[in-house]
């Protein structure tokens, strides 16, 4: 190698660390450092000795965390796990399914523009505003979700939701769809400005029906902007709490906890930072399955 | 380049997992003001002097605030100092003091807090031993002590006497207050037969209280105040027959029938006072949020010896840059003239032996005087007292309970089971 391809090498590296030691530092000493020292504290007691999977014991037999003897199809409380991936299972499909309907009937329609900015009025509400407005909606007295539910017939339906185990969660979770839509909606009318017209002009000279433009060219096309929506909501499914915190308080009976308002509540109820500490190992545990998996899929795409 | 890349988005997804999502602290400055002022001192020489300004951080907003700021007004007044009123419940105060204490820093000078907190965190607040002691006698409540040392006092008293009723209302509907327990029962039926009525009990609901309030009521009417007593020294378990029995025979049956389900308490409030319930359970704060406290009137269950009184706790953070200050100020909030002017307000009652029950509002007066006649105006509140987690376990399972009774057995396991002493 001459000495003048050296000095470049040693050029690019130079520049390459200019630009991003400043970043990399501030990551580095804010977030993974920090980062690194709660999971160190996940397997030390309070006196700071080695206690290996210890905490990890005691939180997944905590009833908070795991309740087998109310597991479903039986009522909540089922535990923080459970309730995390329901809510996953519930609100994930919810969320980018509407977000494609309403990014596709909006896509080109008069006032689309107000009707989205509306749409999205959900995402830009402080979330802790956001539980407050929830538990409202499914309330009994002031509630408009209720009262519908009561004029239409649904009597049973017409009492405060988060005051029941049963209905607390779906409350919840239909109140998020609410909130987090607008953003799956964004996203894909995004996307959908970015699939070239000649693809429909040439299948509906082939004779495709709009189901089948739908399904064989916008589908496919947004895959991407699918990726990215699946594994943004899953990760703001994973680590949720101001919703809840403000809505039910993880109640009744523990029927809406979750992982991170349970770590909260270890931390500044119960004072035991380990156990909290062991609760953000195991979400950071998720959500590095959900990031692997979003990684992969986009290289694979590529 | 391409995997380093890759592996710092893995990292930065990973390590945004350990940040928590944002969470509450409301917050309100109620008062903003200047620190420096010259100050004539004798009649040709000016110097300046700095006026320290003290923050206070308490729980009270509207009408509650507005009955303590005279106070601190007061206090401005009285000690030359200049105060601002910072708003923080003990909730969110639990989360943002901790991390602030540990940077040696305080967000205020006075903080109102839970008493079982304080005592958690005595390493980082100041010995108020010599400022309590001047005056101990004078209070009907204990200071916050570890190994002797104090390290919080109580302000003013609140206490949960009963049921609260419009005097209006029991007119009009010829009703009268309980004597006895089949009388209670009797007046229940006759309440929720009152067309319009939904129910004869709205139930409030915080953050889990006042359910709790209403179940400590029964439990010491029922079983005295040495059963609370016992209760929060670990004494006596949740799965006790005596307990269960109170709660099975006398609270359980009352649930679906009379009581409504948890409603957010200053909504139930409008709609207790709408008169679409009858009877609600609150603290006597209820007295500065009802739009005619002359019209209240409030019973406890016959036979009740004694009701839950608590305070608000004070304490001065070691990190306080002014700590003399701060000490002055609790001293003047304490006093029997900072306990007068409090008083006056209304909404609560005072902790001073001293304070005649004439410096009172009619409607506050009228409670003072009724608790006089009580054995025990100020049994410990329960989960105030034992706090921490299990504190909110208790307010979650009473809520459960309110709508679920059948769950009784699992409610009380649980709450036994997740008692601190276990």
């Amino acid at each position: 190698m001459s000495a003048w391809r050296w000095w470049r090498q040693i050029g690019r590296w130079g520049s390459f660390l200019g630009f991003t030691a400043p970043a990399l530092l501030l990551i580095l000493f804010l977030i993974i450092l920090p980062a690194l020292q709660t999971i160190v504290l996940s397997f030390t007691d309070r006196q700071g000795n080695f206690v290996g999977l210890q905490n990890f014991a005691q939180v997944l037999s905590d009833p908070d965390t795991f309740n087998l003897t109310s597991f479903p199809p039986g009522p909540p409380p089922w535990g923080s796990i459970v309730h995390n991936a329901v809510w996953i299972m519930l609100h994930l499909p919810l969320t980018v399914g509407l977000g494609l309907i309403l990014a596709v009937l909006l896509d080109r329609a008069r006032g689309a523009t107000f009707l989205k900015s509306i749409i999205f009025l959900g995402m830009v509400t402080p979330m802790i505003v956001g539980g407050v407005i929830i538990r409202f909606l499914f309330d009994e007295n002031a509630g408009i979700v209720t009262a519908v539910l009561r004029a239409v017939g649904l009597t049973e339906l017409g009492r405060s939701w988060t005051a029941y185990p049963e209905t607390a969660l779906p409350a919840l979770i239909l109140g998020s769809v609410w909130l987090w839509v607008g953003f799956s909606m964004i996203l894909y009318s995004a996307g959908l400005a970015t699939i070239p017209r000649d693809y429909y002009e040439a299948a509906a000279v082939d004779g495709a029906g709009p189901f089948q433009q739908f399904w064989y060219i916008t589908i496919p096309s947004l895959r991407p902007v699918t990726m990215v929506i699946v594994a943004m909501t899953i990760l703001w499914e994973l680590k949720l709490f101001d919703i809840v915190y403000t809505a039910t308080l993880g109640g009744p009976g523990g029927a809406t906890m979750v992982l991170a308002l349970q770590m909260y509540f270890y931390a500044f109820r119960a004072l035991e930072f380990q156990r909290a500490a062991t609760v953000a190992t195991l979400l950071t545990l998720f959500t590095l399955i959900v990031g692997l998996w979003f990684v992969r899929t986009m290289r694979s795409s590529e | 380049m391409k995997r380093i890349g890759v592996a710092l988005l893995v990292l930065m997804l990973v390590a945004s997992a350990c940040v928590p999502a944002a969470t509450p602290t409301p917050e309100r400055i109620v008062e903003t003001r200047v620190i420096e002022r010259t100050v004539p001192v004798e009649k040709t020489v000016e110097v300046t002097k700095v006026i320290p300004t003290l923050t206070v951080i308490g729980p009270w907003a509207g009408a509650e605030m507005e009955q303590f700021l005279p106070v601190l007004r007061a206090a401005e007044q009285k000690l030359g100092v200049q105060i601002r009123y910072r708003i923080y419940r003990a909730e969110d105060l639990s989360q943002v003091l901790p991390p602030q204490f540990e940077a040696k820093q305080a967000p205020g000078d006075v903080i109102f807090m839970w008493d079982w907190w304080i005592r958690e965190n005595k390493d980082h607040a100041v010995d108020l031993t010599d400022l309590w002691q001047k005056e101990a006698n004078q209070f009907v409540l204990q200071p916050s002590a570890v190994d002797g040392r104090i390290y919080a006092v109580p302000y003013v008293l609140f206490v949960k006497p009963g049921f609260w009723y419009k005097k209006s209302f029991f007119q009009k509907h010829n009703l009268q207050p309980p004597t006895t327990w089949e009388e209670f029962l009797a007046l229940l039926d006759q309440i929720s037969r009152i067309p319009g009525i939904k129910k004869a009990i709205i139930s409030g609901d915080g953050v889990g209280w006042p359910l709790s309030d209403i179940t400590e009521h029964f439990l010491i009417t029922f079983g005295g105040p040495e059963l609370q007593e016992n209760l929060i020294a670990g004494k006596v378990r949740f799965t006790d027959p005596q307990v269960r029995a109170i709660f099975a025979e006398r609270l359980v049956p009352l649930l679906g029938k009379y009581f409504s389900d948890p409603v957010e308490w200053t909504q139930a409030i409008d709609l207790w006072w709408n008169e679409e319930y009858g009877l609600f359970f609150m603290g006597n704060w209820l007295t500065g949020m009802v739009k005619d406290p002359n019209d209240l009137g409030v019973f406890t269950l016959p036979g009740a010896r004694g009701v839950v009184g608590g305070t608000d706790w004070a304490f001065i953070p070691k990190y306080s840059e002014n700590v003399e200050a701060a000490k002055q100020l609790i001293a003047f909030m304490i006093s029997k003239e900072g306990m007068e002017i409090r008083a006056k307000q209304g909404g609560k009652l005072a902790s001073r032996k001293d304070i005649s029950p004439d410096v009172y509002p009619p409607a506050d007066r009228a409670l003072a005087e009724a608790l006089a006649k009580v054995e025990r105006p100020n049994v410990p509140d329960l989960d105030d007292t034992v706090g921490g987690d299990w504190q909110r376990t208790f307010w979650d399972q009473l809520k459960l309970l309110w709508v679920r009774p059948q769950a009784l057995d699992s409610v009380l396991r649980t709450l036994d089971a997740r008692f601190p002493t276990r």
